[in-house]
């Protein structure tokens, strides 16, 4: 399937290259005038676990940018909203969480979607351009850590294992073997075998990456910045993989590779369905295998929370937003439509807090570090 | 065959000179690279048919099903509605805005290849337009993001189809001048002396003459500018195209989209390309490459009919 985007990709250029002049002569141009916008409207006969909510009636244009991997959540509540009735003008752009904000500090955006908590620069950032922000909890993701189907060898893997494959002292490792020895010094008795490590992942701009430090490699750093092996500086990940900002071309990376190696989110992993093999991880308690059932309680070590961050000014004038975010922290948002898009709803307590906390405005960051 | 053909014995003179020359024994080496042209031109046919076959078999579970649902629905998260009418609205906004420079680009053409004295300065300009039809358009998508979203957001309204429209014509004036300039250059000098000689002055000449000859040949070259402007995606990103949803309710030739915010059928066609496989969006993406190759397909039709009107009016 993967080349086929690939080929895609060439007709797309074929076509611009031979498109031309005159864009009064269109026939499909014609054709459309008659069907201004607002159309959203059917979208309801589509999906399923429709939200009762009510949707609100303002006129107005709310934009939302940061995570490609919130964005579909915040699209699809869009799309239920403007289905419910709302004749807002709704844009959901996905540059990545860390540029979300950028933007959204200068209050360039009315939303940003983001897969990991703000950072202290960035709320900095948000303090000095005056831009008061609610974090909302949205839902679960999961890294899904995965190979190819055809690699037998490996079932599950604890996370000392996945810093001796991809921490930073894993530089130029190119087999599974290679990072034995760091990962038996971490403590770990996993045997990894003597093939090669294909590695395909997400970027540096991606909150993928930065959840996957954290999640997956922040204990084996630690412990190995404490025995001295690498210091506070060089945590991170190896730089010699091929890193992809596309999580299709993920994909396509491990299916490239009997022994490749690499990670996505939960929801895309899902999507891929039998053309990758998902790894169980073992976080200290033994080995669990990503699902709905062990993100959302917690077990599966690789999972995080979505946010959005909703500027605070914005949702006071602007009425349409204030309405959007109600719609979006209203209970069957929560569940049905965050489950449709693929992630892992809150458990109730959780979605409790979320609305609440919307609810009351209150402002600024709990989970600055 | 400007040599006279007198049958000799069924054959024409040519044959035999040819016949002569070549020592009967044929032109092995002609031969040989006449079938390597046309191996070179089957591969590349070959290689266009098989991408069409390919992108038709996935964009036929869309089409012609859902044709007016496509066109009339709104860029948003539910595979079976969505839809490219503001993608549709986007890329013709920047069409339109590409189509307005055009006589910028064929004034400066005719300026550089008519008036302009033939001084280093004047080569000097000529080479920087070169270089410029050679950068790479993410360099003018940067441009258009620093200068015409932040520098005169007032004016374009930030990241909106005006700023995005004046990234793409600027991003084209270079080749609409290079290409304008060659077909000027092309029109024969007797043309030319003819009409000076019977006392017409330069502006009747480029009027009367050179204009009307070069017409078809700046046709082709502007139509050519449009297709690469259409097809570009970088810049748009950069200049701030909306690359996952989009709902509004303006109409297709309102001119309040003009401020507001937008998205473009390439932009549609990679962010739906990016989505899960068995998401049902890589249908959409395959159902809009066929919708763009159809205005394209349309459109070259009509540069082609007016280029052979001009050809034809030029006798």
């Amino acid at each position: 399937m993967q080349t086929k985007r690939v080929k895609w990709a060439a007709v797309a250029m074929v076509a611009g290259l031979a498109l031309s002049a005159c864009g009064e002569d269109d026939p499909v141009a014609s054709d459309t005038t008659e069907a201004p916008g607002g159309t959203t409207g059917d979208a309801t006969g589509e999906t399923t676990g429709e939200p009762s909510g009510e949707a609100g009636t303002s006129e107005g244009e709310i934009s939302i940018t940061g995570s490609s991997t919130v964005a579909p959540i915040s699209a699809l509540v869009a799309d239920e909203f403007n289905a419910a009735g709302s004749p807002a003008t709704i844009s959901v752009d996905d540059p990545g969480t860390g540029d979300g904000f950028a933007l959204f500090c200068e209050g360039g955006a009315d939303i940003s979607d983001a897969s990991r908590p703000i950072k202290q620069e960035e709320a900095d950032a948000c303090e000095a351009a005056g831009v008061e922000f609610v974090e909302i909890e949205v839902a679960f993701d999961g890294l899904t850590v995965m190979t190819n189907p055809a690699n037998d060898a490996v079932e599950c893997l604890t996370t000392a294992d996945l810093y001796a494959l991809v921490g930073p002292e894993s530089e130029g490792f190119a087999n599974w073997s290679d990072g034995q020895e760091i990962a038996t010094a971490l403590g770990s008795a996993t045997e990894l075998p003597d093939v090669p490590l294909d590695i395909t992942a997400p970027g540096t701009e991606s909150g993928t990456y930065d959840a996957f430090i954290e999640l997956a490699l922040g204990d084996g750093a630690e412990a190995r910045i404490e025995s001295g092996d690498i210091t506070e500086d060089d945590a991170g990940t190896r730089s010699d993989y091929s890193s992809q900002a596309d999580d299709n071309a993920i994909i396509s990376g491990i299916e490239g590779s009997d022994t490749s190696f690499g990670w996505v989110g939960f929801a895309f992993a899902e999507g891929a369905g039998d053309a990758i093999k998902e790894i169980a991880v073992d976080g200290g308690d033994g080995c669990i295998e990503p699902s709905i059932e062990t993100i959302a309680d917690g077990s599966y070590p690789l999972s995080r929370s979505l946010y959005i961050y909703v500027n605070a000014a914005n949702a006071e004038e602007n009425s349409a937003l204030a309405e959007y975010v109600d719609f979006y922290v209203q209970s069957s948002s929560l569940t049905d439509l965050v489950s449709q898009a693929g992630y892992v709803p809150l458990p109730d307590d959780r979605a409790t807090a979320a609305t609440e906390r919307w609810t009351a405005r209150t402002p600024g960051s709990d989970l600055l570090g | 065959m400007a040599l006279t053909t007198i049958a000799v014995g069924g054959r024409t003179a040519a044959d035999r000179v040819r016949e002569e020359l070549t020592a009967g024994g044929g032109d092995a080496a002609g031969k040989a690279f006449q079938a390597a042209l046309i191996t070179c031109l089957g591969i590349a046919l070959a290689i266009i048919v098989f991408l069409l076959y390919d992108v038709w078999g996935d964009a036929s579970e869309v089409l012609p099903s859902r044709l007016s649902g496509l066109l009339s629905g709104q860029y948003t998260a539910s595979a079976g509605t969505a839809g490219i009418f503001n993608a549709l609205r986007g890329t013709f906004s920047i069409g339109a805005f590409t189509v307005l420079s055009f006589p910028i680009g064929i004034a400066a053409a005719v300026y550089l290849e008519e008036y302009a004295p033939p001084t280093r300065f004047t080569r000097l300009i000529n080479v920087n337009i070169r270089n410029l039809a050679g950068v790479p358009s993410v360099v003018y998508g940067i441009f258009g993001l620093s200068i015409l979203v932040e520098r005169f957001g007032s004016f374009t309204g930030g990241a909106t189809p005006i700023a995005a429209g004046i990234t793409i014509a600027i991003l084209v004036l270079p080749i609409v001048i290079i290409t304008s300039a060659e077909a000027i250059r092309a029109v024969p000098r007797t043309l030319r002396e003819g009409a000076f000689g019977l006392g017409a002055t330069r502006w009747e000449v480029i009027r009367t003459q050179v204009l009307p000859y070069a017409t078809p040949g700046v046709l082709t070259g502007t139509v050519l500018a449009l297709a690469r402007a259409l097809g570009e995606a970088a810049p748009l990103l950069l200049v701030g195209a909306i690359g996952e949803r989009l709902s509004d309710r303006v109409g297709f030739f309102d001119p309040e989209g003009l401020r507001k915010p937008f998205t473009a059928l390439p932009i549609a066609i990679t962010d739906w390309a990016k989505r899960p496989l068995n998401s049902g969006f890589f249908q959409n993406s395959a159902a809009a490459i066929v919708v763009l190759l159809a205005i394209v397909l349309v459109a070259n039709s009509a540069a082609i009919v007016l280029r052979n009107r001009f050809e034809k009016k030029r006798g």
